[in-house]
Formats: structure tokens, sequence, C-alpha cells
């Protein structure tokens, strides 16, 4: 039986990075994965539950156990920062004991990022990708420390055949975006974001990859600004750029 | 709720950072985070990382059964001729240390540092009663002739060129020395001596307090806290109850971790142990000691189970050096002596959240400080938390944030959460935005969020992927 | 009854709902780190050795009396020793080392005398009560032959040790320490990166330290 991956899209993926959905659904049917996509699903409530709205994020987090709750199969997100907070924060909101917190663990359990399903669940780090270009990483905070995800995303561009991943000094710091941080306190945001494109800047790559849609649209922005050649990408973006035969 | 102060606002302070202080900020945690890095790896990360787990553990039953502690390190420092005092606040740690002071006669005083006497405010108490109180850490003398308080908890005046020291030698001091490190240290070195010499009391706080034997520990590498612990003839520790640990063998974990984390050496010059006074007449030292527990708040950040893990802090200052805002806007911004992820817990929970509610929202919840922690605080849990207090109130705070935020938070939710409203909001944003948008990005949007806009374009909206899928073929779904 | 003493325990308490008879159950074993293993005494001592002088201490092996009595000549002589003062303990004394130095012209002062007089002498002679190879520390406890005074005040520090001293980890050097009514542990001379984080020596305390492990005493 083919294996079945739930798409768990994410409120900013879906508005501003429809490509990279797509790209994610055409990837993952290409491995050999069958899609399916909770029509009802919204948002997973992480930026009431990051502003300390608990109580709304809860109701979300029940909104959006009931969408995944019943379904099959694994849970994949393109997005390190939503994928924790199913899976480190919606345990925390339900009393333990209760049939919510044991339904918040159940599906946490299958709820995973693009790139620890491929290269964990599906034990793939080459899907026969190609992105001839000079590439540098930043590595999205809550993918990173939430998630513990460090070497896949980087093991899956290496294997992109003709693309040159080049280190990026700064690629475990923080780049500034930190959700309503950003407008909060912009002026800081607005600084930490500048160093992380300078940094990008002074690697030469053509494009900078993030697994994140907050990091890709401050960072993005921020490139723009700047008026660089620099470009930022998903991951996704790259692994179906050309597509090959895995 | 602590002292009334007036409400701590991170960004204006952000906003008033002199140009060249993330570069000095910089330049100075990347010294201390490459050294601690170098003596992690020597150690061995699964050593490290065990030493970490038994820091936690010892200091999280410490302080769960701190009423334990306190008393049996009550009964020791008594035992060996000691004098045990308790300040419930600020207030009455600085009349206490007045109060003893004044009994003798005392005008001039020596500390050691103390980031618990910056938080009671006690030099200026001291001043107001005309005693003059000289800090006696080499970067807390050069902020205290300056006037301004400390920049970062282990280097204090990290920020600023010896030719700013040299000149503020000249101006303060009637001292004329070369801009250079060897020759300021030597200016400061004869200057304090003499302070310390002629003074009438010792003051210190301490690193940690040892409740088997009533010991109070203090770490420093210039010298300056055995000076001020010896030579005047009386000696007055202030230490948060915080700080207790239950026995020596405690030590043999924290201090490996303490001077690794906070400046990547092995162990600090210098680490005292002070059990009283000297326990024979013929014994150098001073005459009289004493011991100020300060609660201050500490007590009931104890009674929160969700943040009290605030109090493991050994004040190392790993967080500060790590932490991508701190790095970006240095110490004084957070208003607070102790500055950093550390201090953003303190400070909102010591003062309460009508002073200082801002600065549990000061951080993008990196994360990097729970890494570098030395003892795993859960910091960004406790900021999580903490955040949840100023918009919504727990049991120790009532909800600070205005109504309207929280009215909005929850239209916002029930939007989100309704299928239907959630797309037809969608939609209506791609419409709403599509004359703003050049080329994929819009350049400017109306307030709040020209917050974001003032400083990078913000992306056009493209909900388009639901009709993608749905025109892909119905027939597809399984 | 101190009210201020009881209000902050009530808090305390009821923070963590405990009573005034609530158990104190012991430090948690998965919060011990354990013991080290010490080397040979020769590797002992090359470590202990190597630490100090890394921290920009002087370090020298003694085959006896007669070598210490050069060494000294030549401390006083580099460090232009007028006035010494010494701790007053029997290993000290038998050592003679206040005899040597007034033979080389020192004045040696005592270090129960006024601390400006203290602070004049150039030169604090100490022994050592444990050394911890491990870090390069020096273990000096406090008591009316050990005046705290001598290893501070003066600008150089020279502490005389035997293999005796030698410890191998904190927790050795802790279960001895701790019925101390003071003690430090000495690593290294005086520094500071306060000014612009140059590493400079001699702030507060001692600028140089010299350790001598005498042999044979």
């Amino acid at each position: 039986m083919a294996i079945q991956a739930q798409l768990f899209i994410t409120c900013l993926a879906e508005q501003f990075f429809p490509g990279v959905l797509q790209g994610m659904v055409g990837l993952l049917e290409r491995l050999g994965v069958q899609v399916a996509f909770p029509e009802e699903q919204t948002c997973c409530g992480q930026p009431f539950f990051n502003s300390g709205y608990q109580t709304e994020a809860r109701e979300l987090a029940r909104k959006w156990l009931e969408t995944f709750g019943r379904t099959h199969g694994f849970i994949v997100s393109p997005s390190g920062s939503c994928v924790d907070m199913v899976c480190h924060h919606y345990p925390h909101l339900f009393p333990p004991g209760t049939p919510e917190h044991r339904l918040a663990e159940e599906t946490a359990a299958r709820t995973f990022e693009l790139t620890q399903f491929l290269v964990r669940q599906l034990k793939m780090t080459d899907v026969g990708a190609r992105f001839p270009h000079k590439v540098t990483y930043h590595a999205s905070c809550h993918l990173l420390r939430g998630l513990g995800v460090r070497e896949e995303p980087k093991a899956l561009l290496q294997n992109v055949r003709g693309l040159e991943l080049v280190p990026l000094s700064t690629e475990e710091t923080c780049c500034g975006f930190g959700g309503t941080f950003s407008v909060i306190y912009p002026e800081v945001s607005q600084a930490m974001m500048e160093a992380k494109v300078q940094s990008i800047e002074a690697t030469g790559a053509e494009v900078v990859v993030a697994c994140d849609a907050g990091c890709l649209m401050n960072i993005a922005g921020g490139l723009r600004k700047a008026n660089s050649t620099v470009k930022a990408m998903h991951l996704i973006d790259v692994l179906t750029a050309d597509r090959g035969t895995p | 709720m602590s002292q009334t102060t007036a409400p701590i606002d991170f960004r204006a302070n952000a906003q008033r950072i002199p140009p060249k202080m993330a570069a000095s900020v910089q330049k100075a945690t990347a010294k201390f985070l490459g050294n601690r890095a170098a003596l992690v790896e020597a150690l061995g990360n699964d050593l490290w990382q065990t030493l970490r787990q038994a820091g936690h553990d010892l200091r999280l039953h410490a302080i769960t059964h701190l009423d334990h502690y306190l008393e049996q390190a009550e009964r020791a420092v008594t035992a060996a001729g000691g004098h045990v005092h308790w300040a419930p606040d600020a207030a009455e740690a600085n009349r206490i240390v007045l109060t003893i002071a004044r009994r003798h006669g005392v005008k001039k005083v020596v500390k050691s540092k103390s980031m618990a006497t910056e938080e009671t405010g006690l030099n200026h108490a001291m001043e107001a009663e005309g005693i003059q109180v000289i800090e006696t850490d080499l970067g807390e003398y050069i902020v205290q002739l300056l006037g301004v308080g400390p920049a970062h908890i282990v280097v204090p005046a990290f920020h600023l060129s010896k030719e700013e020291i040299a000149d503020l030698f000249r101006e303060k001091l009637g001292v004329v020395a070369d801009a250079e490190a060897e020759r300021l240290t030597q200016v400061a070195r004869v200057k304090l001596r003499e302070e310390f010499l002629t003074a009438g009391l010792g003051i210190s706080g301490g690193n940690f307090l040892i409740a088997e034997t009533g010991t109070v520990v203090t770490v420093t590498n210039e010298g300056n806290g055995r000076m001020c612990t010896t030579i005047p003839p009386v000696h007055v520790a202030i230490v948060g109850i915080d700080k207790v640990v239950p026995d020596w063998e405690s030590l043999t974990v924290l201090l490996k971790l303490l001077a690794r984390s906070a400046t990547g050496q092995k162990i600090t010059c210098y680490t005292s142990f002070i059990s009283g006074p000297p326990r024979s007449p013929s014994e150098t030292g001073p005459r009289e000691f004493h011991l100020v527990l300060l609660d201050n708040g500490r007590s009931r950040i104890l009674g929160s189970p969700e943040t009290r893990e605030t109090l493991l802090c050994i004040r190392c200052g790993a967080c500060l050096n790590i932490c991508p805002v701190f790095n970006t806007v240095g110490g004084y911004t957070y208003g607070y002596p102790i500055s950093g992820p550390t201090g953003m817990l303190f400070a909102s929970q010591i003062l309460g959240m009508q002073a200082a509610g801002g600065l549990p929202f000061a951080s993008t919840l990196c994360g990097a400080c729970n890494d570098i922690c030395p003892v795993k605080i859960p910091i960004t849990d406790i900021l999580l938390h903490l955040r949840h207090r100023v918009v919504e109130g727990d049991e120790q705070e009532g909800a600070v944030a205005p109504a309207i935020l929280r009215a909005g938070a929850k239209a916002g939710s029930v939007a989100l959460r309704t299928p239907w409203l959630y797309r037809l909001g969608s939609t209506m944003l791609k419409w709403l935005q599509a004359p703003l948008a050049r080329d994929g990005w819009i350049s400017t949007l109306p307030p709040p969020l020209n917050r974001w806009t003032m400083a990078r374009p913000f992306p056009a909206f493209a909900p388009d992927f639901r009709g993608w899928w749905r025109s892909r073929g119905r027939g597809r779904q399984p | 009854m101190d009210p201020a003493r009881e209000e902050i325990l009530a808090k305390v308490r009821a923070s963590l709902d405990r009573g005034p008879d609530s158990p104190a159950p012991p430090v948690p074993p998965m919060a011990r780190v354990g013991p080290r293993s010490a080397g040979s005494v020769d590797a002992e001592i090359a470590l202990l050795f190597s630490e100090i002088e890394n921290l920009n201490g002087n370090v020298r092996r003694l085959a006896g009396r007669e070598d210490l009595k050069s060494a000294l000549a030549k401390l006083v002589k580099v460090e232009a020793v007028k006035k010494a003062t010494l701790w007053t303990t029997a290993d000290l004394a038998t050592w003679d080392v206040a005899g040597t130095l007034k033979a080389l012209g020192v004045e040696i002062v005592s270090p129960q005398a006024d601390k400006h007089l203290v602070a004049e002498c150039e030169l604090g002679v100490t022994g050592v009560d444990a050394a911890l190879p491990e870090t390069g520390s020096l273990l000096l406890r406090s008591s009316p032959e050990r005046p705290r005074v001598v290893s501070l005040l003066p600008g150089v520090h020279l502490a005389i040790l035997t293999r005796a001293a030698l410890r191998a980890d904190l927790h050795q050097v802790f279960a001895e320490a701790k019925d101390a009514g003071y003690c430090v542990l000495v690593t290294g001379p005086s520094c500071t990166s306060d000014i612009e984080l140059t590493l400079t020596l001699g702030v507060h305390g001692p600028k140089s330290l010299y350790v001598w492990l005498l042999e044979a005493g």
C-alpha cells in the first residue's frame, strides 16, 4: 500500500507561496506518495500562541486536530515552525489524561516537516533534482532547534545535480522575523534582517534556501530592499526546478 | 508587586542605541563564545550535556526545597558567628545595610560586583545618606565613574574604548595615563587599592550560597571579591535567596559550568568560600560578617510552576552572548541590570508586567539561549508563558494588554477557525492589495503593518493553491 | 521572632506547597558527576604546571633546600623585593623561608601588622593546602597561621607546595575544605578583560604568581 500523506499547507504558505505548495504535491507524488488535502484546514494557531493568546490558540488547535485527527497516514508540512507548534505545544494546551491531550499526542507523532519526512521517513536524500547554481542555506530556528532538523535539508541540497552549496557564516543565526516580533520591535527586526542579508551576499551565492515561509518573507523582502541579485527560495522550489528521475 | 517603576520601553530604548554598540557587543560576545566552544569541545559534548543536566537537576532541587536550605544556611552562618538578615524587598535590603553602616560610622564602602545590589539600588540609597560607595570590579568602576549601569553582567564596560576610559580617568580621577589597557588597569589598581585599605565596610554579592555550611561563594578574576571580603572590618554579603545550593558537592558541577559558560575559562582566578567571620581573633579578616538574604519577588516566581525555572540562573551571561537580539541592541536596551534572555525573565517577573510587560516580547523565540544555558532553563517556554500572562493574565497577575488587542485576537481566531470565513478573508485580501502590488511586492502598507514595510516590502497575496488543487481533478482525491 | 524571616519563609512555603515540617529529600543522584582518576604523580605535576603556565603563572621544581635558597635569591632580584610577608605555618618555618629572605636583605613584615604596611610588601609567601592539576588551582585556607592578606596584597605571590598537596579533583578538595571558615581557590595571577577585552594582569590581586614544588624539604 502506498504511503499516504495529508498536506498541512500552513496559512502563510497558502497566502504567499502557492508555487511551493504545488511543487510539494508534485514532488511527493513523484516519489510514490499518495497525497490528500483536508480542505477544512486553516491555521495551526502559532501566531496566537506565540503572542500569548493561549485561549485562542487552543480553539485553533482544536479545529486543527478535528481536521487532521480524523485522517490517516503522515501529515506533512513545508514549514518547520508550524510542525513545531503541533508537536511541542499542542499537547501542553490540553490537560494530561484528557481525550484532547491524547489526540494531540497521537496526531503530533505522525506530523512532519517535509525534509524530516523525506529523509527520516522515506529514507531519501536524492530526489533526482537538478539546479546548477551556487546556493547557500539559512537554517530556520524552529526547524533547527525546535525539531532538531540540522542536516536533512543540506543532505537534500548536496544531492541536487549541478548545485554548489556554499556555507553561510550566519546559517544558524535568527533572521529577525520572529512572527509578531517583526512588527512589535521593527527596528531590531530590521537590523537583524539586514545582518542576515549582508551575510548572504558575502557568500557569493545566487540563491539562499530556507524551509519556512516566515523566514522567506523576511529574507526575500530584505534582499529586494537591498536591490540584491540573490534570490530567496524554498527548498521545494530547488528540488522541483528541473524534474529528473529519482 | 515590587516598587513602582517607570515602564521599560524596549522599542524606544532600541531606537536610541549609539551606532557602534552592535559592533562592540558582537566583538565581546564572539570572544566569549569562541573560548567557551573550545572548552566545551575539549571536555567533550557528552560530558558537557551530563553536566548541564546535573546542574539543572541540583538547582531545581535546591529551589524546590528552598525553605529547608535557607534555614540550614542560616543555622550554619549563625553557628559560625555571623549575622543573618532577611530582606523581603529591595527597600528592606537597603535599610538593613544602611543600619549596619551607620552603626559602624561607615563613611566609605567598597563593593565587589553584585547584581542583587543593582536590583535594589543600594548604591543610591547609601549615597543619599552621605556614604561613598565605590564599585571595585574594574568594569563596574568604569561605568560607575561614567554614571551609568552595566552593559553586560560579566563585562560591564565592554562597549567603551580604551581612549574613552583614559579620558574618563583624566576627567574623574585627575590621572593622566596612556590609552592602553595595561596602563589603565594599573591606574585603577593603585586608586582602588587605597579605597580597599581605608573603607569601613566591604559589600559583596554571592554567586552561590552553600546551605550545608552557610558558605557564600564569590567568583572573580580580579581579586576585588577577596579584597572586599577581607580588608574592611565589616563584610556584608547580599545574596538572592535563589542562589542557594545544597552542598559543596553541588559546586563540583556548577563551577565546571559557570566560568566556561561565562568567559570561556575553566575556572576564574579566585573562587572564595566565606563561612562567617574569622573563627579566631588572631586570624586576619573582617570582625563582623552579615548575610542579607534577598527575596524581592523571588518567592513569588517560585509559586509559578511554568516560570520558576527562571530561578535556576547562575548568572553566567551565556544567553546574552548567543542572543541575536542582545547582539543587536546591547544591554542598556533592557532597562534592567540583568539583560538579555535571563534579564527578560527576571525583570518582567520582579518588576511585574505593568512595568516590564514589553520585555517577554523582545525575543524572536529563536531558542539559541535554551541550548547554551548551562543549567538548561527552558527560556523560550518561560517567555511564552510570560506573554500569556501579559495578554490573558494568570494566577500571578491580571492581563495588562489593552482590551482592544484581546478583542482583535479573539475576532482573528474566530475568523481563522471558520473555514469559509478564512477563505473569504484570504480572497478579499488578494483583491484589496492587488492595486498596491508591483512585481509580486507591496512597498507600503497602512498602519500597523507599516511597521513591516518600513524595513522591507511585503509579498503580494496569492492564495491560489485551493483553486489549483480542485482544478487538478476531484477524482484524484482518495 | 524576625517578622521578615517569617514572611519570606511563609511565602516560599506557600509557593512550593510545603509546610515547616515538609521533608527534605537528598540531592538526586542524577545531579552528581563522578570523580576523576588521577594519573601518575609526575603526570599530575606536569599537568598542574602546564595549566598554571597557560595562565601566565611561573612554575618551578626544586630538588631541596639549597635549590630553594638560590631560587629565592633569584626571585628577590627579579622582582626587586625589599619587603615580604609570610604564612607562619610549620612548613614554611621548617624550610626557613623567612630566614633565607632576611639573609638576602629583605625586611620581613608580620601579616598581622597594619594593612598599609602589609600592602607595601612586594612579596607574599604561602604554602598550599591542596593543589588541583586539572585547572592549575591552589586551595589556600585561612587561619591564624595562614593570613589571607599574604596571598592577596603583595604584587608577587609565591606559593610553595609539596607532592602531598596534590588532589585528583574538586570532590577531594571540597571534602577537606568545607570545614574551613574561609578558603580560596587561586588559579593564576589576578586578571581582567574588562577594557576592550584585552587581558591584563594584576588588577587587585597579585600581578605575578610563582608556584614552586619542593621535592625534599
